[in-house]
């Protein structure tokens, strides 16, 4: 007797008034404060629990594979910077050692260390970054703050050596643009000497908070097998345990002269491949990265070239033939597939961005988590669109 | 019960740690910089806007053929086929991607890119997008000295056609008529 | 029953006194003048400490040129820079609601002021059941933000509706029954007879021994319902950790993301005012209220006038720093998410609040303070 509804059985029974729920389909749209550029995710939630979510990307695309058709080699090194903002030596990096791989190019003792120098700066820089904004998505602001500080001192140092603080266009087909002015090398390490207790202070601020471990442990935990399935690299890889890094695995540069460990996930707080765990490897790699730039300063050699002889900005051609380089992005495995037919403009020039691939495990991660979860995991894989568009 | 008792633990102690972290920080200096009473320091090598050193240019274009944008422009005309007549030369800094390219590539050094402020005393902010077309041309024209070499040249020329006909062709042992400055 | 007992007790004492002549009407007329201004005013302290006192947390210097010192100015800026924005209502929306549900949200703060007293007598309704009453209306400004979500025809502020409603109204249960257990021992719910518990006079000299001492030192359960109280008026001001109705990184605004301009304005003001009552409340039943010293108290009211002013500051002095701890616990900690902050008010904070009150019942039975010796 307790139903106040009248059911009337000459009508068919799905006309009963009934509580019906509904998927509601939200969009975590391109404007977003955090989904970390112009990225939209689709969302279907029932309640607080995502059901299904689909990323849509494309809105920062920007033809940069189309270009590199258009421009010489040496006029395409400033597009490079562009594509992942924040490690944008990296990228320099990565298309100059294809380019010199196509071109057989020798480069200088000096110019390798200082290439070194600048890739591993800028991934502490970008990893500050990373985890200055991670905080933000979770609700701390301050940490961001912290991070920031620290990450204007890096920026003031790149600055001082080539001019720019965010896209350097330093690292050159042939070498580096300049050589590192008087008392530059002095200033990093006080610079290192200065941050690393700053990050120890992080630590305790953040990274070891209970409302933070809370947020993010248990979350977004990628297995190993989906890991390979869906192409991660990087700290996303590392942090399912696998302990893969281009760096010592396929060494580039100089990298088989430096000591540095490779951190992975291990679970401490939660699972392993949870976004406390990659969270976690980003940190590590911030010492790891320190390290190597304290040995590399020690080796460099006082003086010494710069710049490969022989390239002329204006008639370089490389050889015909193609060349596949990968180099060890904050992100993960950043690629450039050179393709040349022995003219000044390459035939095809195409980026494997990492954060383009890491993209693709949303849709599987997202599923079964809370709305407040999406945005930690979303943080967690530290994507750059401008990488993911090109 | 235990882990009850240890995340009431955890969060307390975590908590009063963070507050007591960002009470140091507290009182410690601000690291803001209050532009524009005070700057921030600029060291050299910098690549801001471009100055150019007119006198010095010789038109042979590098510098607008590296660019990877295509935002230098330049026009003058040849005067007497050796000094400069400056039109034009601007950096149009809607495109410019200060990748220092066009200093780079300079055969005689003429260009550099180390002026700090741009147009305005603190912000561009504008509709127009011309007005980030900008002219780095100090002098248009002839420079002074080109001014004085060309009416030199040109009083040269005038004072040597002036003169009359040299003496008609002398049989083939006497020495060839002198050269003339024109056309050097 | 009781209610209509103590407004008819008041409504007579009314008509009475303006029978007699004693101006009521005029002394009540002048305290809602003033704390129309102090609840205009205050906000604009409220943002400008709190700009600066993040800025400093953050290594950054706040607003530093709005009025020349360290922009003391900048929040009437942004004030009026508020008023004169556009209205804008979104196309789709409930208009009844979007209208009113700023005014609902503020009301519910605003009316419980009435009953704060800020001095020995000097509030505008002496209400007996103070407490309850100030609990009771600033619960209505639940429903002007849930009206707020509602009516701005977005899903985001549908999610920040939602969960303020879930978060509120949990949140309500402990901070209720921790302050139950302060009155348990006074046995009254006017706030001006909690106040005068902790500095409990003997009538005799100007400063005194007080045994009772400040409620968060009179005896440990006491001091856990202060802290359980404190935490939970943080969900009840939706402040960090419990800003998710308002999660800038998640939701972008949260409930008022379409609010703009002067309606936008009236939710801030709600949110300081609310951090205002609760830290005032905080401060008459835990902190001693008036008293600047825990134990030894001084006896205002044989100070006249001039006593009655050093009472007023020594609560706002008092309010104000309870807002500072508010303040640096926001820019410290993460957020929560909505099923932790659910298990924290469920799971860990009325617990914690039912053991205090249990524990402080039976002392006062047996006469005890910290551990009642029943046998």
């Amino acid at each position: 007797m307790a139903s106040t509804v009248e059911t009337d059985l000459s009508r068919p029974p799905d006309t009963y008034v009934d509580v019906r729920t509904q998927e509601l389909q939200i969009n975590m749209g391109p404007q977003h404060p955090s989904t970390h550029g112009v990225l939209r995710v689709a969302l279907w939630v029932d309640g607080e629990i995502v059901t299904r979510a689909e990323p849509d990307i494309g809105y920062l695309h920007r033809c940069a594979e189309k270009i590199g058709e258009s421009v010489t080699h040496v006029q395409y090194v400033p597009y490079t910077d562009r594509y992942d903002y924040l490690a944008a030596m990296n990228n320099n990096l990565g298309y100059c050692l294809a380019v010199e791989r196509l071109a057989e190019l020798e480069i200088p003792e000096k110019a390798q260390y200082l290439r070194v120098i600048m890739s591993e700066l800028n991934r502490i820089a970008s990893h500050l970054m990373s985890v200055g904004t991670y905080g933000i998505d979770i609700g701390a602001f301050t940490a961001f703050f912290y991070a920031f500080r620290e990450r204007e001192e890096i920026l003031r140092l790149l600055e001082w050596i080539c001019g720019a603080r965010l896209t350097y266009n330093y690292i050159r087909i042939g070498g580096v643009m300049r050589d590192a002015p008087q008392g530059w090398v002095e200033d990093v390490q006080r610079f290192l000497d200065w941050f690393e207790p700053r990050m120890d202070e992080f630590n305790q601020l953040l990274t070891h908070n209970h409302i933070f471990v809370e947020r993010t442990s248990n979350i977004g935990v990628i297995t190993v097998e989906q890991a390979h399935d869906y192409a991660l690299s990087g700290p996303n890889l590392r942090g399912s345990g696998v302990r893969w890094d281009l760096r010592r695995d396929q060494p580039y540069l100089l990298y088989d002269r430096f000591e540095f460990d490779i951190p992975v996930g291990t679970g401490i707080k939660g699972t392993v491949g949870d976004c406390w765990d990659r969270y976690w490897v980003r940190i590590l790699e911030i010492g790891e990265s320190a390290r190597i730039v304290r040995q590399a300063l020690a080796q460099m050699p006082k003086e010494g070239e710069v710049m490969a002889k022989g390239v002329r900005h204006l008639a370089f051609k490389p050889k015909a033939g193609e060349a596949y380089t990968a180099v060890e992005n904050p992100r993960g495995e950043l690629g450039y597939y050179l393709i040349s037919e022995g003219g000044q403009i390459s035939y095809r020039s195409r980026i494997r961005a990492p954060s383009f691939c890491n993209l693709s495990i949303l849709e599987a991660l997202l599923p079964g988590t809370m709305l407040g979860d999406s945005v930690a995991i979303i943080g967690s894989i530290d994507i750059v669109l401008g990488e993911v568009d090109r | 019960m235990l882990t009850y008792a240890r995340n009431i633990r955890d969060t307390v102690m975590t908590t009063l740690k963070g507050m007591q972290i960002t009470l140091r920080n507290l009182r410690r200096p601000e690291t803001t910089v209050q532009y524009p009473e005070e700057q921030c320091e600029i060291k050299p090598g910098y690549r801001g806007f471009h100055t150019l050193d007119q006198e010095i240019c010789i038109l042979c274009f590098q510098c607008a053929k590296i660019c990877p944008v295509d935002c230098i422009e330049m026009a003058a005309t040849r005067v007497e086929k050796k000094f400069l007549s400056w039109e034009q030369f601007t950096v149009d800094y809607n495109k410019c991607l200060f990748c220092d390219l066009c200093v780079e590539v300079c055969p005689v050094d003429c260009i550099h890119m180390d002026r700090k402020t741009g147009p305005s005393q603190y912000a561009v902010i504008t509709d127009d997008r011309t007005t980030l077309n900008i002219d780095l041309l100090i002098y248009r024209g002839l420079s002074e000295t080109g001014v004085k070499a060309v009416d030199k040249l040109r009083a040269d020329k005038a004072a040597a056609a002036a003169k009359p006909a040299p003496a008609p062709a002398a049989p083939p042992s006497a020495p060839a008529a002198p050269r003339t400055t024109e056309g050097a | 029953m009781t209610m209509t007992l103590a407004s008819a007790g008041s409504i007579e004492s009314a008509v009475a006194a303006s029978a007699a002549g004693s101006g009521f009407w005029l002394t009540t007329l002048l305290g809602l003048v003033l704390l129309l201004g102090f609840v205009a005013l205050w906000p604009m302290f409220a943002i400008w400490l709190e700009r600066k006192v993040a800025a400093d947390f953050q290594s950054r210097m706040g607003p530093m040129y709005c009025g020349g010192f360290h922009g003391w100015l900048q929040s009437l800026a942004d004030g009026i820079k508020l008023a004169m924005k556009e209205d804008l209502i979104p196309r789709d929306s409930d208009r009844f609601l979007f209208w009113i549900a700023p005014a609902v949200a503020f009301f519910g703060v605003f009316a419980a002021f009435i009953a704060l007293p800020i001095a020995e007598g000097w509030q505008i309704a002496d209400v007996d059941l103070g407490l309850l009453f100030i609990l009771a209306i600033s619960s209505i400004g639940t429903l002007g933000i849930v009206m707020a979500g509602w009516s701005s025809n977005n899903k985001w502020s549908l999610y920040g509706a939602m969960r303020e409603a879930a978060q509120l109204v949990s949140y309500e249960i402990p901070l209720s029954i921790a302050l139950l257990s302060p009155l348990l021992v006074v046995g009254s719910l006017r706030l001006g007879d909690i106040v005068a518990f902790q500095s409990a006079a003997d009538g005799k000299s100007l400063i005194y021994w007080s045994g009772n001492g400040w409620f968060a030192l009179y005896s440990p359960w006491t001091l856990l319902a202060g802290v359980i109280y404190y935490i939970s008026s943080l969900a009840e001001c939706k402040r960090a950790p419990f800003d998710l109705p308002e999660a800038e990184s998640e939701l972008v605004a949260g409930f008022h993301t379409e609010y703009s301009g002067l309606r936008f304005s009236f939710f801030f003001l709600e949110e300081y005012a609310m951090m205002f009552i609760v830290s005032a409340i905080g401060v008459l039943v835990f902190l001693g209220g008036w008293q600047p010293l825990p134990w030894i108290s001084i006896d205002f009211a044989a100070l006249g006038f001039l006593g009655k002013l050093v009472c007023v500051g020594v609560v706002l002095f008092k309010a104000v720093f309870l807002v500072w701890v508010q303040i640096w616990l926001r820019w410290t900690l993460p957020r929560l998410r909505i099923d932790q902050v659910m298990v924290t008010g469920y799971k860990y904070l009325t617990p914690l609040s039912f053991l205090a009150l249990v524990m402080t019942s039976l002392c006062v039975h047996c006469g005890d303070r910290v551990i009642p010796t029943l046998f």
